[in-house]
């Protein structure tokens, strides 16, 4: 395809995209996080319209657009509902670790289901996930095949994905990724997590009991564990930049909506100094989280590092958008407090990308890392 | 089955600019198609779906129209023709109902020609039964539900103002679309990449044999001499007060 036409292409995927969200996801946004779930039909609606499928290479049955496009996609949507940006991003991301690391019978295998099945990336265990070192999860050689068993906790579409890419250690402690699915024996669900926001996603624990998994199973080689899962997160973070990018997108929508409504006696809040400063603040860390993650994406698709930057679109973009959330809901007085009122949930949906794909602190550690060994 | 479906782009926004010299819509850049247009596309790929059929698209416009003919290849259309030149430029229903029946006659074996009811920019709802009449075809306009029945008939369930109607009619045949008959399916990310592969000709007058008398401006016998915004009626309301006897009075009065 030629770069006008591609640059078309990328312009029909944002405008489909939008009609999307208008359409389907911002009229259920409130009641997604009201009733905890995606109301029926929703998701598949989302499967049907091959929205699984942006990211994944034609040869597999998807679309095959690039990390850039996929990422503006996923702020547009977010701008309306954040919880299915999030669920495709776990699904992106995933589909990222087996097109760099996965055999080619492990990828014929799964990812042209991948148009219709969502798949997942399981590192945390109930010890803890920032740590990847400390898990319990273990693979056991035997002949021609693996045994896992160990336990991940919340994990991002956990029910919703029927494939798992799990971290788990050999007997030799090598960290390994291993492909399980939700059919096989040894294989079941745990608790879903009654997180306090993205009440759309689902997150839950899965249980492995003595799964046992043909050697092409294995994604990469043993002792690529820790690799495979730092490249996870920063293929993560790019997309969660652009998610956040998105929620800020909607609270900067809601604040200058409402500052042009609402008067103080006779004078519109956005004519006064202290609403002024406000919206400043939420849109210059919408923008940035912008550039943040577009930079991240953009080297990405040109082969180049982005993991810092990567890093740094999640971590600026998380701590922004509960930040500049609060400035909406200020700005709203006491509707913004109400849960009749979407900003509250806003803070919430994007408080989780705090901790999500590695936290804040474990973030700014890997850029301090980067910047003192440049 | 060979369905055509015939297109038109609109403009995305609200705010429709009129030429003050020619009268006529400013086209704006930024395009989508016309929304009666899609449940039309989407009639056609069910019907395709159901018979193996082939469904294409026509339009005649400027080369911009190129992105609403990707958008309904998009949609899962298989091919499409954009009727585009200089001499086509300026048509009114009547010199778009003619070039697109020719090209609906070169693409040959055609059993079917959707549209959609009516445009939303300029509202005729004319280009339909025009094109049917040109291909001497019958016709069934405001429908709002379509079935093919096994001896080569469609059943077109219409709805209008004050009626509904069913007519059956022999194929080939025209049908204008009504939103109701369905919701329109969104375009695919893979169908998006993929639409560029898709067959898309471009034809002129040349390519069609055009009477150059019947097309473009020149074979417009509409002219459009004013659009505008018709002022809003001002209605009076008078509050008779008082006693009824009163109020009857004073009503009888100024009747
Ligand atoms: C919405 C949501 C979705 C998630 N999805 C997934 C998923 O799909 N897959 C998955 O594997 N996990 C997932 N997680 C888990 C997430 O990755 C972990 O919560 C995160 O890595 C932190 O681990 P933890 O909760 O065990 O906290 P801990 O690791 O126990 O950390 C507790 C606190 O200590 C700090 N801390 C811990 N260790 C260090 C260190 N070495 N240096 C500096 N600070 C440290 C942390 O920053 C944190 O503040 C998800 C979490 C959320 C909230």
């Amino acid at each position: 395809m030629t770069d006008k036409n591609q640059k078309l292409a990328n312009q029909m995927l944002m405008h489909m995209i939008s009609d999307f969200t208008n359409n389907e996801l911002a009229p259920v946004d409130m009641l997604i996080d009201k009733q905890g779930d995606y109301p029926e039909g929703l998701f598949e609606l989302a499967v049907q319209t091959g929205l699984l499928g942006i990211t994944l290479p034609q040869q597999y049955g998807g679309a095959g657009f690039d990390y850039a496009a996929t990422a503006q996609a996923l702020q547009i949507m977010a701008a309306g509902n954040a919880s299915l940006a999030v669920t495709l991003e776990g699904h992106f991301k995933t589909i990222e670790q087996f097109m760099k690391y996965g055999n080619p019978e492990l990828n014929d295998h799964y990812l042209p289901l991948a148009t219709h099945q969502i798949l997942a990336f399981s590192q945390t265990e109930p010890s803890g996930g920032s740590n990847p070192t400390g898990i319990t999860t273990r693979a056991v050689k035997q002949g021609d095949n693996w045994v896992i068993t160990g336990d991940k906790i919340m994990i991002t579409n956990g029910g919703l994905a029927s494939v798992y890419c799990v971290l788990a250690k050999t007997e030799d402690d090598q960290l390994a990724v291993f492909v399980v699915d939700q059919d096989m024996p040894g294989f079941s669900f745990g608790k879903r997590e009654d997180f306090i926001g993205l009440k759309g996603t689902p997150v839950a624990e899965i249980v492995m009991d003595h799964i046992v998994v043909p050697d092409y199973h294995l994604l990469g080689q043993v002792g690529q564990g820790l690799e495979i899962g730092d490249q996870a997160h920063a293929d993560a973070r790019v997309l969660m930049g652009a998610v956040l990018a998105g929620i800020m997108t909607h609270e900067l929508q809601i604040a200058v909506d409402y500052a042009k409504e609402r008067k103080a006696l006779t004078t519109p809040l956005y004519q006064l100094q202290v609403t002024q400063q406000k919206i400043a603040d939420i849109a210059i860390a919408k923008q940035n989280t912008e550039l943040l993650y577009q930079q991240a994406a953009k080297l990405k698709v040109q082969g180049q590092p982005y993991a810092e930057i990567a890093a740094m679109a999640k971590s600026y973009g998380s701590r922004s958008a509960v930040k500049v959330g609060d400035e909406t809901l200020q700005i709203l007085g006491g509707y913004g407090y109400s849960r009749d009122y979407p900003i509250e949930h806003l803070i919430r949906d994007a408080r989780a990308m705090e901790l999500a794909e590695g936290s804040i602190e474990k973030m700014n550690l890997e850029i301090t890392k980067a910047e003192i060994n440049k | 089955m060979k369905i055509v479906v015939c297109i038109k782009q609109v403009p995305s926004t609200n705010d429709v600019k009129i030429d003050p010299q020619t009268h006529n819509l400013v086209r704006s850049a930024d395009g989508v198609i016309n929304p009666f247009d899609k449940n039309a596309i989407e009639a056609a790929l069910k019907l395709r779906d159901q018979t193996n059929g082939e469904v294409i698209l026509l339009s005649m416009g400027p080369e911009s129209y190129r992105e609403s003919l990707l958008e309904g290849l998009a949609m899962g259309a298989d091919s499409a023709y954009l009727l585009s030149s200089r001499a086509l430029g300026g048509a009114d229903t009547l010199a778009t109902g003619y070039p697109l029946s020719q090209a609906i006659q070169k693409i040959g074996d055609v059993e079917l020609v959707l549209f959609g009811r009516q445009s939303v920019d300029a509202d005729t709802g004319q280009v339909g039964p025009i094109v049917a009449e040109y291909l001497n075809v019958p016709q069934v306009t405001f429908a709002e539900a379509i079935d093919l029945t096994e001896d080569h008939h469609l059943i077109g369930k219409r709805r209008l103002d004050a009626a509904e109607q069913e007519v059956e009619v022999e194929l080939p045949a025209a049908v204008t679309v009504r939103s109701e008959m369905n919701q329109p399916r969104y375009a695919t990310p893979r169908q998006i990449q993929k639409s560029f592969e898709k067959p898309l000709t471009v034809w002129t007058e040349q390519d069609l044999d055009l009477d150059p008398e019947r097309i473009g401006l020149a074979g417009s016998p509409t002219q459009v001499t004013q659009v505008y915004a018709p002022a809003a009626a001002k209605k009076r309301v008078t509050m008779l007060t008082g006693t009824p006897e009163h109020a009857v009075q004073e009503l009888l009065q100024s009747l």
